[in-house]
């Protein structure tokens, strides 16, 4: 795992009043070789999209359950408004939970689902027709209010589901991988769709996904976990820019990794070049060896000499929008670069040619190797 | 071709199998309707007159009865215990738990026989013998198995997910099993009380054990019955046993669907 030297997760104090939900130093250890949560602490603020991203088995999920109190955490504390949650049952806890399977009530119509909280809390029956007629208009589907959710395509249940949750106005609506199971077309359209729902309701929302481009596409921030801790929190510019490890840089977005050491005067050296400065990420320390990491589209081709390095091209592969061009350094690291057809480098990028390598110098971002 | 062919080779064995099944039955309800005061096939005419015998027989009435009464409470009262044994054995954690799923299924692999004698040595010190109650004691250890596994196959396949989103959205436990958990068990609690009324209706070695001159079932009356002697009355008791067991079933497919009973 990498350092987070100047990109760093916000103190647990810093702005905690302006959050609405805090999670603090929250825990889950089921005894295996290590916690599954492992004392994560981040901030909801009020009406914020806020997506946790990272690969399966991160902890994401488990972070989601123990926030809907359906898994109770081994330690740590949930702040809803300043509160403390964590002993509530998942019925007193006033949230909105949307399953990746819908979840949906089979045996009741649309509308009986979308009722299913509101007889709960014991609102009158008009109201009870009103709001969940109100619901069913914010996700369109008031003309389906007395169908069964079986008659419903994959995302018409889930709006179904999103209007059950949002219509007993929760104090956070939990997504747990929401679209995961739509087809790729509807996946597209139910992004906005979500989205646009929580705009206009304002409920501060948690977003768990795995996908990176559904939580840089649709967040407000993005929380970024991995093997049970948070890598990095910040908006979608923000994480992509700015990674904070080398997971982030890789596990959002594609990144080259060069192994580089530093010379006395702290300038990178790989391949015997020193590399322009000015870059980000940690201060290069004199002595040291890092990995120096550059997005593929960053880097641009050019002549051999009047690269920052030069290299051999190995493969060039035709992508539709983008060429995709595999190079080898001298030293046998391979970087591979993202041209547009026709545009600059595209002439040179032939197998077996010799190019320079190009870039701006803040797009390269060290990393402790 | 060649997958014409074994599509045709198939149909083919499908219909024999039926033939092989049906053939037996077929005969048995013709000869039910027979003249003749001995089995035989085909019958030299035709009559109503066994049915007649039947219905104007005392002792197979008089088990009918019994037996019908015996099934609808041995059902009622399967699934009042099979309900929450099944949703314990599913839904919660405790030390034990495999192991009590395997004990429950244990009467299913005993013989029945050993069964009816176990049952026998410890109802006749308990006075249990010859009583409704013994004889729907006995007839739970038959049924349950069946009830508590298929409740147990039905909540399992349910999953957690609709419960979770009940219970956030304000349910508590026991509301979001009567609200939702319930409502959803319906094929597998039509199906598995289906089951428990047919076993305990067609049931005879453990019945056997324990009947006694005053309270006696169907089957019991029909295994005399067919004991001393064999004439066209025994094909009408069959065709009597059938037709129960199959009002039951298309109960059960026209509430709830047979497929979908038994399936989930």
């Amino acid at each position: 795992m990498g350092l987070a030297a100047n990109a760093p997760v916000p103190a647990a104090s810093m702005d905690a009043a302006a959050h609405h939900i805090r999670i603090e130093d929250l825990t889950f250890d089921y005894g295996g070789a290590r916690p599954a949560v492992d004392r994560l602490s981040f901030g909801i603020r009020k009406g914020e999209f806020l997506g946790l991203l990272g690969p399966s088995g991160c902890g994401k999920s488990t972070t989601l359950r123990m926030i809907a109190g359906l898994m109770a955490p081994t330690s740590g504390r949930i702040l809803i408004g300043g509160q403390d949650i964590v002993a509530r049952p998942p019925w007193e806890r006033n949230l909105g939970l949307v399953f990746q399977s819908y979840a949906l009530f089979p045996h009741m119509t649309v509308a009986q689902n979308v009722a299913f909280g509101l007889k709960q809390r014991r609102v009158p029956r008009a109201e009870i027709r009103d709001r969940v007629a109100e619901a069913l208009r914010v996700v369109r589907l008031d003309q389906m209010a007395d169908r069964v959710p079986s008659a419903l395509s994959g995302g018409q249940q889930q709006r179904v589901a999103i209007a059950r949750a949002i219509v007993v106005e929760p104090e956070i609506l939990l997504l747990d991988e929401p679209l995961s199971n739509l087809d790729a077309r509807l996946r597209d359209e139910m992004r906005f769709e979500i989205r646009d729902i929580q705009t206009r309701t304002g409920i501060t929302t948690l977003f768990v996904t795995h996908d990176q481009h559904e939580a840089l596409t649709m967040c407000d921030r993005i929380a970024v976990m991995n093997v049970g801790e948070l890598e990095q929190i910040g908006t979608p510019t923000e994480i992509y820019d700015q990674p904070a490890s080398r997971f982030v840089a890789n596990f959002i977005g594609r990144a080259n990794e060069l192994a580089c050491s530093v010379d006395d005067t702290g300038a990178l050296v790989c391949n015997g070049r020193r590399l322009p400065g000015r870059t980000t990420g940690v201060s290069p320390q004199p002595g040291s060896t890092v990995v120096a990491a550059i997005r593929p589209h960053a880097i641009t081709l050019g002549e051999a000499a009047a690269g920052h390095l030069a290299g051999t091209v190995q493969r060039r592969v035709f992508v539709g929008n983008i060429i995709e061009v595999a190079l080898a350094l001298p030293d046998g690291q391979t970087v591979t670069v993202e041209l547009r057809p026709g545009g600059a480098g595209d002439a040179l990028a032939v197998p077996g040619a010799e190019v320079g390598l190009t870039w701006r110098p803040e797009t390269m971002r060290v990393f402790a190797a | 071709m060649l997958t014409r062919l074994l599509m045709i080779l198939g149909r083919a064995y499908v219909f024999a199998l039926f033939i092989i099944i049906f053939t037996p039955m077929a005969i048995i309800i013709a000869i039910s309707f027979s003249a003749d005061s001995y089995l035989s096939f085909p019958p030299s005419g035709w009559s109503l007159e066994w049915y007649g015998k039947v219905l104007g027989n005392a002792r197979f009435m008089n088990g009918l009865q019994n037996s019908a009464i015996i099934a609808v409470i041995v059902a009622g009262l399967s699934l009042l215990f099979g309900l929450p044994a099944a949703y314990a054995l599913v839904r919660l954690e405790f030390p034990g738990r495999e192991f009590l799923r395997n004990v429950i299924l244990a009467p299913l692999i005993l013989p029945t026989i050993v069964l009816g004698l176990g049952i026998l040595m410890i109802f006749a010190p308990a006075k249990l013998v010859a009583s409704y109650h013994g004889l729907v004691l006995a007839h739970l250890v038959i049924t349950l198995p069946f009830t508590v596994r298929i409740l147990q196959t039905t909540l399992s396949n349910l999953g957690r997910d609709a419960e979770y989103a009940a219970m956030t959205l304000g349910a508590t436990p026991l509301r979001t099993f009567v609200q939702v958990t319930l409502p959803q068990l319906v094929p597998g609690i039509v199906a598995s009380t289906a089951i428990a009324a047919i076993l305990s209706f067609d049931e005879i070695v453990i019945s056997l054990f324990i009947v006694g001159p005053r309270l006696s079932t169907l089957p019991v009356e029909i295994f005399r019955y067919v004991d001393e002697r064999t004439d066209p009355l025994v094909a009408v008791l069959a065709v009597l046993l059938i037709s129960i067991s199959l009002i039951i079933v298309l109960i059960v497919e026209r509430s709830v669907g047979f497929a979908k009973a038994f399936s989930r």
